[in-house]
């Protein structure tokens, strides 16, 4: 065994450790933090607040989407 | 058993082959400098750009490597789709797009001689081209295939026609002529995909039926993978654990391709306004969610209704050739060409900016005018289409490697470090030249390393174990060539000179300022 499959080794043991609920919820705090940080992001000096929110709505609306999604699924 | 087009999958076939070429051909009769054809002259609006997106990224080896993928693994191959992009590009809409355009940078390369310098720009350069240009091997291999096992036509004139159609559109329109295209693709490219997907289901009574299908194929097997799970164990055989899908795929893979290929992000550079690059990135997420539809749903169904074949990438192939009726097939062999001419032509263009701007222009003539890189644009593009033509044949010889498996390891070699040191010069500004080439070039070695240690010869004549228990690791590929390389990054940054101010003034990321 080379140190490369001793690092690999306990890394494997420690992420086997990791129930597969919170792995989920691994993937729904990414998701939600996207969604957090693009509903909280103001617009830039010079953009159009109106066209931004717009954009922003959209934006939104896919990361919701992808909520569901790993929610359901 | 391949099956027979009828004279109306001719008819349909022909009329969507024709129309691509006269578009083509229409949008790129007006250029006149090297703008029109690498950017369009940045003229163009966000909703063709996000569906150019989605349709660049769908192409040939998702169809047919990544529909076979979904009938040996299930639905965790829909992650490619959905944390493997939404998040990315969502992130990238709002802080990386707007920033590049902002700089009129053409090429990412061109960003990393701003940041860095020349070396990083030519280093990256030649390591995108090698990528492009096999890349392209992959998708004409795969498209080949298909065609091949649809219709028993000879894999060599499948690849040498479809190369010849995509590279006369292509060489002649410049991204105008692919963007333009791309929107025609994606539309035939999911219509043709959910007919199959309508016929399928309907042929199993609906969607309830064709997960109790798969579950009941799962239960025959015994301790098999779960075809249904979205989610799979750290410790699954298939190529999808959690582990390689969040930390690979949605930290490190699905970043680099949004902000960092060149194929994607030349896209945007070619909108015609700052917020037209951010909607049209925001536009692509939104369809990104629909995407497994496409080809990870008839992946599924071709399991549930053909569970022993030999080969998954055949799945979709099989599915066509024996659910759809004669003019159905047609439409579907429409919406793969549409899938693998999208992706092919953006391939084309891409590899030919970074020839004429980050190697030509830059390194032979200097002095080139617009009309110049214009000829020069078009004479590469037909040279990277024949280096396509040529890998795609060697393809050929390497046949057994899942095609999509291929695609992602090439994928993993770069895009780990290239991430790197694209976020440590955007928002890093003590990040310096001789860390970022330390860092690349330290980073893509470690992904050869490992792939050369996970092959089993290899590992007979060391006489050590595999070091990773999932097939075909490229997400782990991708973790440890990142942290290498921003390890190293970091490490060089700190102990040479910092890089001048005037060097990091518009080249490290800000928001806008009134």
């Amino acid at each position: 065994m080379t140190p490369l499959h001793a690092v690999g080794s306990f890394l494997r043991e420690l992420l086997l450790g990791v129930p597969l609920p919170a792995a989920r919820v691994l993937f729904l705090m990414l998701l939600s933090v996207a969604l957090v940080w693009v509903v909280l992001r103001g617009p830039d000096p010079g953009e159009n607040p109106e066209r931004v929110k717009t954009l922003k709505i959209w934006a939104a609306a896919a990361l919701v989407i992808q909520i569901l999604i790993y929610t359901l699924l | 058993m391949p099956g027979r087009l009828g004279a109306i999958d001719y008819a349909v076939l022909f009329a969507y082959l024709a129309g691509m070429l006269w578009l083509g051909l229409w949008v790129g009769r007006r250029l006149k400098t090297g703008d029109d054809y690498f950017l369009a002259g940045r003229r163009l609006p966000w909703w063709a750009i996000g569906f150019s997106l989605v349709a660049t990224d769908i192409g040939a080896t998702d169809i047919i490597g990544g529909g076979g993928n979904a009938y040996r693994y299930g639905l965790a191959q829909a992650n490619f789709e959905w944390i493997g992009c939404v998040p990315a590009m969502i992130v990238g809409a709002f802080v990386f797009v707007p920033f590049f355009h902002r700089l009129g940078i053409r090429t990412i390369p061109e960003y990393m001689e701003r940041r860095y310098s020349p070396a990083v720009r030519t280093t990256l350069a030649v390591c995108l081209l090698l990528f492009m240009a096999f890349n392209l091997g992959i998708m004409l291999f795969a498209s080949a295939k298909m065609m091949s096992g649809l219709f028993g036509w000879n894999t060599t004139v499948c690849l040498l026609l479809t190369a010849a159609l995509v590279g006369v559109y292509t060489s002649s329109g410049g991204l105008a002529a692919d963007v333009y295209t791309d929107v025609l693709q994606c539309v035939v490219m999911i219509g043709g995909c959910l007919a199959i997907v309508g016929i399928g289901l309907a042929e199993l009574g609906g969607v309830g039926p064709l997960f109790d299908k798969v579950r009941e194929i799962d239960y025959s097997r015994r301790g098999g993978v779960d075809h249904t799970a979205l989610i799979l164990p750290a410790d699954t055989s298939t190529p999808f654990p959690w582990t390689g899908i969040f930390f690979g795929l949605s930290l490190i893979l699905s970043p680099a391709y949004w902000i960092g290929n060149q194929a994607i992000v030349q896209r945007s550079l070619g909108a015609r306004s700052e917020f037209e690059a951010k909607a049209s990135f925001v536009a692509g997420a939104f369809l990104k969610n629909v995407i497994p539809l496409v080809y990870v749903v008839p992946g599924l169904i071709a399991l549930a209704l053909y569970p022993n074949l030999a080969d998954g990438d055949h799945a979709l192939p099989e599915l066509a050739s024996k659910l759809l009726p004669v003019g159905a097939r047609g439409l579907f062999l429409a919406a793969f060409l549409a899938a693998l001419m999208s992706t092919v032509d953006s391939y084309i263009n891409s590899a030919s900016a970074i020839l004429t701007l980050d190697l030509y222009k830059r390194h032979l003539r200097p002095d080139a005018d617009e009309a110049r890189l214009l000829r020069v644009g078009r004479f590469t593009s037909v040279g990277v289409m024949a280096w396509g033509i040529a890998s795609g044949l060697a393809m050929g010889l390497v046949e057994g490697t899942g095609v999509y498996d291929a695609f992602q390891t090439l994928m993993a070699v770069f895009q780990g470090p290239l991430l790197a040191i694209l976020l440590g010069g955007a928002l890093w500004r003590r990040a310096t030249a001789r860390g970022a080439l330390v860092g690349f070039l330290g980073g893509a070695a470690t992904t050869g390393i490992l792939f050369t240690l996970n092959q089993k010869p290899v590992q007979d004549a060391l006489g050590i174990w595999p070091l990773f228990t999932v097939a075909s690791p490229y997400l782990y590929y991708s973790i440890w060539s990142f942290l290498v390389a921003a390890t190293l990054l970091v490490t060089v940054s700190c102990l040479t000179p910092p890089e001048p101010e005037e060097k990091t003034r518009d080249s490290v990321y800000r928001r806008r300022t009134a």
